[in-house]
């Protein structure tokens, strides 16, 4: 039980990590690019996929009850 | 809950089961943010209609940074949601207040320094702490403040909920195998960060400086 | 307990008075900042403050968010069911309910009353048209009555929609409830202040935009428009939530067996409908809240005074009223879809291609919205992109035509007043499709737009897709809702007045514009030759208002009476039929199985449904 925690509480801390250093580049390109319309959409849908997944679990929607 | 329980006693029988009713709130809860996805997507696609490849002078570091505000009071809140499906309670009380104190960080950051709703200056390590865009400065002001003004109405309530959750934890009345009403919230938490996901480059990082 | 005080205690009067108190102190709250802060006395933000809340003000009054304050402090509330003690049924009506069907009956009356309130404002302003010249209103008035006649109708039409869905999709899946039931009271009692700030709308000044409300002129109408914008609004939470209620609903709650292409065809109809709700409607809130904050804050959308884009709003609000046209008729399609097959006594001609017609046209109606920009000044690529999407459209609707007739081809019909009715659909709805592709036609709409002809198509779809269908419902469910039988004399009347009365308004109207008659104006010049046809038009009008009047009627009489009707007089397929009239609180006592297609009427040894053995031990 209290692996399984530890284990969740990483995730979430890895997915914080992954979304700080997206938004990082994001803003790194933000400054740079001439023209960074379309990457930084491309990294918006990539953090909004993270988000998704990682925080708000939409798989649970079609699987069976399982809390992690 | 039609054919699958057969017993009932009048009323009693007709109540779905926790597990069930779970189940059907979820999905009405995810079909509630891809409506207001059209919301978000409205205003996203007037922010494109009106400003066009421009955008107007913001602070770059205040934009950064109630950006990682956000990102980490969600971070928070994924702990609280763990925690109590691990019966922790203490860790699942302490994230939520963490994550609630973020968020209305959040939220003054964008209507005191972005906003600027009391009219202040401060230049400090080289940054205007203080917005300069006013409501009525054409379409640069009424695009901003409405998406960023919907964004935070999202925010504030958003804080509200997990206040509320916060309160009813403190009472003992989510346990790992019911809390829906934290599991909602947390979605909902989340989702207003998904949305300034997207807000953030439209506002702040996309087209020249008009 | 008396009438009297059951009436002054229920919710709808605790919810006007929540209203009243809540808008006065919204208003002297905007006023009392205003004045501390030392700026000038007006009187707008006030109002506009005073609505929004006045919204909240109701519902509290009326107990709708009773259940979830409990909630949020913790509390478990069980769900109420069956009347209150030691008070008369018909309470129910008039207070919260949770139950589906009672929800349902709520929506139906009140859109039926809000049916006649349009219908009244169309009938004044329809009398003023009869002649050239101006008779008895001034423009001023003429505007308010037909901008609000649009809404008024619109709102009618929206509450009939869930009228239907709520109260037959539940029985028709074989579930006890909505999946939110008080979701679903908030979606219906949260569309009464919204018809209330409209109508208050009309008295404050009223508004001269039509029911479209484009800036610039919107953002420069008297106040009126501010309450009728809000209203608007406001009536999107109904749509949104009852829509998000009933995906989930049918989602979750289905009958055992009950595959997608084993549900009553007008579930698909519903679905359909409710995708197109709770996304669009949004966008078309998005569009309001843009106009009211122009107007009050002076944030800068649309003006082009300020840099703004007025074809903005006519984007938004068409991406929202284009597909919402779809939501009127949908349900209404479903309806001629539902019941001809019972009239007919012969299977539903290809079932799966009306079901998916539906969705069809549900997403095809989110492609299309730009056709009623044609003459806005927008690019010609937009225009053909906008011209093919538009016919298309005309695909999954020629599907419904066909199947109804295959539906009804060497079929043992009778002519009851609901078959009559759907006949009399079909008619119209004609009417109103063959002149679609005309207007959806760049060059021959850039001749007709704004014309008269415009308001002949459209009322003709509206008729044919919501009004004789929605009749139909009411006359062929009313034995269902109240266990009576109506009059078919007077149910008959009423048919053989409306439909060629409509016939008449409807193509008058339309030659009436190709004459050269303008839409949304109260005056015309005698030498257009348009008079005659004016009048015939105002004639058929009254004659259309006097036979709804003759249903109002049947309906109320027959419902007192004392003689009940047979169980299933029509002989149906369909699950609702097959349990008392009226339902039982709980709809279905024995839960049902699927086992067999819908329609199959005609076919021996063809089953739908079977009730399960009674549980042992109950």
């Amino acid at each position: 039980m209290n692996e399984r925690k530890a284990a969740a509480y990483r995730r979430g801390l890895m997915t914080l990590l992954i979304l700080a250093a997206l938004t990082a580049v994001e803003y790194g390109v933000g400054v740079t690019l001439t023209d960074p319309r379309v990457v930084l959409f491309l990294i918006a849908l990539l953090k909004a996929a993270v988000i998704v997944q990682s925080f708000m679990h939409i798989y649970r929607l079609w699987r069976e009850e399982s809390h992690e | 809950m039609s054919a699958a329980t057969a017993h009932h006693d009048e009323a009693h029988g007709h109540e779905p089961s926790y597990a069930q009713q779970t189940k059907s709130n979820r999905l009405g809860l995810w079909l509630f943010f891809f409506s207001e996805l059209f919301l978000f997507g409205a205003l996203f696609a007037a922010r494109f209609a009106l400003w066009g490849n421009t955008r107007p002078e913001l602070s770059q570091v205040l934009g950064l940074i109630v950006t990682s505000i956000l990102l980490v009071s969600g971070y928070f809140m994924y702990r609280a949601e763990v925690a109590i499906a691990h019966d922790d309670r203490k860790t699942f009380l302490s994230s939520l207040l963490a994550a609630a104190f973020l968020g209305i960080v959040f939220f003054v950051g964008v209507v005191i320094l972005e906003w600027n709703v009391f009219g202040l200056e401060l230049n400090a390590f080289g940054v205007e702490w203080f917005g300069r865009l006013k409501p009525r400065d054409g379409v640069y002001g009424g695009v901003f403040f409405a998406m960023t003004g919907m964004h935070a109405l999202h925010v504030l309530s958003g804080v509200i909920l997990i206040l509320f959750v916060w309160n009813n934890g403190r009472k003992g009345h989510f346990s790992p195998e019911q809390h829906w009403g934290v599991e909602a919230t947390a979605l909902y938490w989340h989702y207003v960060d998904v949305i300034w996901v997207f807000f953030y480059p439209a506002l702040y990082l996309i087209g020249h400086l008009a | 307990m008396g009438t009297g005080k059951i009436i002054l205690t229920s919710s709808f009067t605790r919810g006007i008075i929540g209203q009243a108190v809540f808008a006065a102190l919204g208003i002297a709250f905007i006023n009392v900042i205003r004045a501390a802060l030392g700026l000038e006395a007006t009187l707008e933000p006030g109002v506009v403050f005073g609505a929004l809340i006045s919204v909240i003000g109701f519902l509290l009054g009326a107990g709708v968010f009773t259940d979830w304050i409990k909630w949020i402090g913790g509390q478990k509330t069980p769900l109420r069911h069956g009347t209150p003690a030691g008070k008369p049924e018909w309470s129910r009506y008039l207070n919260v309910d949770y139950n589906h069907k009672v929800i349902g009956i709520q929506y139906g009356i009140t859109s039926v009353i809000i049916l006649l309130v349009g219908g009244i404002f169309a009938i004044t302003f329809r009398l003023e048209l009869a002649q050239p010249g101006m008779q008895f209103l001034d423009n001023d008035a003429y505007n308010t009555l037909f901008s609000g006649h649009g809404i008024v109708m619109i709102a009618s039409i929206l509450l009939g929609v869930g009228a239907m869905v709520n109260y037959l999709v539940p029985l028709m899946i074989g579930a006890p409830d909505m999946a939110f039931p008080r979701l679903n009271a908030f979606s219906y009692w949260v569309a009464v202040p919204s018809a209330i700030l409209i109508l208050a709308g009309m008295a404050v000044g009223g508004w001269d935009t039509g029911w479209v409300a484009y800036p610039p002129l919107s953002l420069r109408a008297p106040l009126g428009v501010q309450l009728f914008l809000l209203g608007f609004y406001m009536n999107g939470f109904s749509s949104i939530a009852g829509a998000i209620n009933l995906l989930v609903t049918v989602a979750t709650m289905r009958a055992k067996g009950m595959s997608l292409f084993r549900m009553p065809i007008f579930v698909w109809a519903a679905i359909a409908t409710a995708l197109i709700q709770f996304t669009a409607t949004q966008t078309v809130g998005v569009s309001l809240t843009m106009a009211v904050a122009e107007r009050v804050i002076g944030l800068n959308f649309f003006d082009p005074v300020g840099g703004g884009n007025p074809l903005l709003y006519q984007h938004l609000f068409w991406f929202y009223s284009h597909p919402v046209v779809y939501v009127f008729v949908l349900p209404g399609l479903g309806v001629i879809s539902e019941l001809l097959p019972v009239f007919s006594r012969k299977p539903l001609f290809g079932y799966k291609w009306i079901a998916l017609s539906s969705l069809g046209i549900a997403l095809l109606g989110f492609l299309v919205w730009a056709h009623h920009m044609f003459v806005a000044g927008m690019p010609n690529s937009l225009r053909y992109a906008f011209m093919l999407s538009t016919m298309f459209v005309a695909i999954p609707t020629g599907v419904k035509f066909f199947s109804w007739v295959g539906t009804m081809w060497e079929g043992k019909l009778s002519f009851e007043t609901p078959m009559l009715f759907v006949l009399g659909a079909i008619s119209v709805f004609l009417i109103g499709g063959v002149t679609g592709p005309i207007l959806a036609n760049v060059p021959t709409d850039l001749h007709l737009h704004d014309t008269y002809w415009i308001v002949g198509h459209f009322h003709a779809t509206m008729f044919g897709g919501f009004i004789f269908p929605f009749f139909a419902a009411l006359y062929y469910w009313f034995p269902k809702i109240t266990g009576r039988m109506y009059k078919e004399s007077l149910g008959k009347l009423h048919f053989w007045l409306m439909t060629p009365a409509f016939w008449v308004m409807s193509l008058g109207q339309m030659s009436a514009g190709i004459m050269g008659m303008r839409r949304r104006i109260a005056d015309y010049d005698p030498a257009l030759g348009v008079a005659n046809t004016q009048m015939l038009v105002t004639i058929a009008g009254l004659v259309i208002g006097w036979s709804v009047l003759i249903m109002v009627y049947n309906l109320v009489s027959s419902a007192r009476s004392q003689e009940m009707a047979a169980m299933n007089p029509w002989r149906s397929r369909s699950p609702e039929w097959q349990i008392p009239s009226p339902v039982p609180e709980f709809n279905y006592d024995v839960p049902f199985e699927v086992v067999g297609d819908p329609y199959d009427y005609g076919l021996s040894d063809s089953e739908y449904i079977r009730m399960m053995p009674a549980p042992s031990g109950d």
